[in-house]
């Protein structure tokens, strides 16, 4: 599955607002016949050969096949929804259906009508069959063109309302993702930690007290840009991991060691922005804060067929038993699930004497 | 000539401390540790003034630290954070020294300063052992000695204590740890929910009392789980029935 979440898919996996509004449809559709109603008495009462109950039986009758095949037309929906950017191929989906609606028709109207007139002791009389066949084709491809408008536009409106919606839910997660990032880097205990590291440098390495302050610089830089880039190359997010890196191992001399295993191939692909520092983070929050033992970080990426996995795993600390996703973990969550759907995943879990937190990512473009 | 220890989990910031510290007249760093664990043995074994202790530590937090140690002999206490709101509220309840991070020099002198007066007077580190009391969880687990080395036990594991001079007498799983801290101390530290006196210088874990027996005047015997059996004197009597919902 790594073909770009179509629209419906989207839709079965949890968006919210119906696509589609029966409602409005069935109060169009009723009031629709009850005008063709109104209007046929309104001729029947200037014909004194007419009853009164004729053109309701004439409407009715037509109203009820009508109503079958509507609702068999909105059963079906959901299967043609796809095709709602491709007009041709939606109407044709349903016009292929016209001749048999046609037949259908005759087969059923007529002989409803002829069997209430021999129940009132009269005969149904109209038109020769021939004649009938072309006048109700006509009518109908009439009919059947403004109901398909109508189910047209109004599929369209659900759609265009459910993509609205996720768009503005791909840029809430990324503006939350953000402001956690924000609030991960102006978090007290990392950044007064880091300067306090930055003072302790200065009396003993300046150059290295000016390489810390630069990497926070850059580190801040990054979470500060205003985004109005949900995707980034996985190149800068790694960058950014770096960044981070940098500073928690000055700060943990001694007691963390870094290694990373990056596919060069790999680095142009896109990926969401700020994904992965909250994995890092949770590394140095359970991993190494933890322990005084010697931690070792792994980071990695790699193609697995179609898709892309990034692994951050670190030795010396295992998952609580009951351990439940942080803020970190429930973003990162949350935005691949708008992104990709299914198609993405993360999993936490115990490995051999450590913790591993894998994402794994379509590697075909998935944000719509 | 003043003692000091240095714990912190983040070798700059231990390395910085040390280096001011070493500016200062009249005042040696006599030891530097990384985690709460051996500044809790660093300090029963070496006896410092006053301790330099980071909150954010590994094995034991600086208040959990702090929280262990018995009032009336505690070094004098210095914390030392990046930031905790709540324990920055709290340190200026107390009014124990804290240095928040990053700090400089003069402020550093500031606090050698005011520790240098509090020496002089003979103050204790009493209040950050209050404050480390009140804002860890401390009476969940208790840190004893074990030949060399200092120990976690849980507080649930110990099935009765005895007081002996200065001393305690830790009973738990068989073992028998003995503490320099005097009864009282050690039960105000564990809370009332799970130890009640049943003597002068006895206290019984509640959830190990197997049964009573009656002596005369008001005495009764009680048998542990573990089939030990202790004196119950008739003063205690009435708030050990209150506490067995009698």
């Amino acid at each position: 599955m790594n073909t770009p979440a179509s629209p419906h898919q989207a839709a079965a996996h949890g968006d919210h607002g119906p696509p589609f509004s029966v409602g409005t449809l069935a109060v169009l559709w009723v009031a629709f016949w009850l005008l063709m109603v109104s209007v046929s008495m309104q001729d029947a009462l200037r014909n004194p050969l007419t009853r009164w109950w004729e053109p309701v039986l004439w409407e009715g009758s037509s109203a009820l096949v009508a109503t079958v095949w509507m609702l068999l037309a909105v059963r079906i929906r959901g299967r043609y929804m796809p095709y709602l950017d491709r007009p041709l191929r939606w109407f044709g989906s349903y016009l292929r259906w016209l001749p048999l609606v046609i037949g259908t028709w005759i087969a059923a109207v007529y002989p409803m009508r002829a069997a209430v007139y021999a129940a009132v002791g009269r005969t149904y009389e109209h038109s020769p069959w021939s004649y009938v066949v072309v006048y109700e084709s006509f009518k109908l491809v009439i009919f059947t063109g403004l109901w398909l408008g109508i189910l047209f536009g109004i599929d369209s409106y659900g759609q265009w309302q459910l993509q609205r919606q996720r768009l503005l839910r791909t840029q809430k997660a990324l503006a939350e993702s953000q402001l956690a990032q924000l609030q991960g880097q102006l978090r007290p205990h990392f950044l007064f930690n880091a300067l306090n590291t930055v003072s302790a440098l200065m009396h003993t390495d300046v150059a290295r007290a000016d390489r810390l302050v630069a990497t926070l610089g850059d580190l801040l830089r990054i979470s500060l840009r205003s985004g109005e880039n949900e995707m980034t190359t996985l190149a800068e997010e790694l960058r950014t991991l770096e960044l981070y890196a940098d500073i928690m191992s000055e700060r943990f001399r001694d007691r963390v060691t870094l290694g990373w295993q990056i596919d060069p191939a790999l680095q142009g692909v896109p990926v969401p922005a700020l994904l992965l520092q909250p994995l890092l983070e949770n590394v140095f929050k359970h991993g190494v804060e933890r322990t005084v033992a010697r931690i070792r970080i792994q980071i990695s990426t790699r193609r697995d067929g179609d898709s892309l996995e990034i692994v951050v795993s670190n030795s010396g600390s295992q998952l609580e038993r009951e351990h439940r996703d942080g803020m970190g973990l429930r973003n990162c969550r949350e935005r691949l699930n708008i992104i990709y759907g299914e198609a993405a995943s993360l999993q936490v879990s115990n490995v051999m004497g450590g913790v591993a937190a894998r994402i794994v990512l379509p590697l075909a473009e998935g944000a719509p | 000539m003043i003692r000091a220890l240095i714990a912190d989990d983040e070798a700059p910031a231990r390395e910085k401390l040390a280096h001011w510290l070493a500016e200062q007249p009249g005042l040696s760093v006599v030891g530097s540790v990384e985690d709460g664990l051996s500044a809790a043995q660093c300090i029963e074994e070496l006896r410092p003034d006053v301790v330099f202790l980071d909150i954010q530590m590994p094995t034991l937090s600086g208040l959990q630290v702090a929280a262990q140690l018995e009032p009336s002999n505690a070094p004098l206490i210095v914390f030392v954070t990046a930031y905790d709101e709540h324990a920055v509220k709290a340190f200026e309840l107390n009014a124990v020294d804290y240095l928040l991070k990053p700090y400089d020099r003069e402020r550093l002198a500031q606090t050698v300063q005011r520790v240098r007066g509090r020496l002089v007077s003979h103050e204790t580190g009493a209040a950050a052992v209050a404050m480390g009391r009140a804002r860890a969880p401390s009476c969940e687990r208790l840190l004893v000695p074990d030949r060399e080395r200092l120990q976690l036990i849980d507080a649930a594991s110990i099935e009765w204590l005895e007081a002996d001079d200065n001393y305690v007498h830790v009973h738990a799983g068989g073992r028998d740890y003995l503490l320099r801290r005097t009864l009282q101390d050690l039960l105000s530290q564990l809370g009332e929910q799970r130890f009640v006196r049943i003597h002068r210088s006895t206290a019984v874990n509640l959830a190990c009392i197997a049964s009573l027996a009656p002596l005369f005047k008001g005495d009764y015997d009680i048998q542990l789980h573990n089939g030990r059996v202790l004196r119950l004197s008739r003063r205690y009597r009435e708030a050990l029935f209150a506490r067995m919902g009698r």
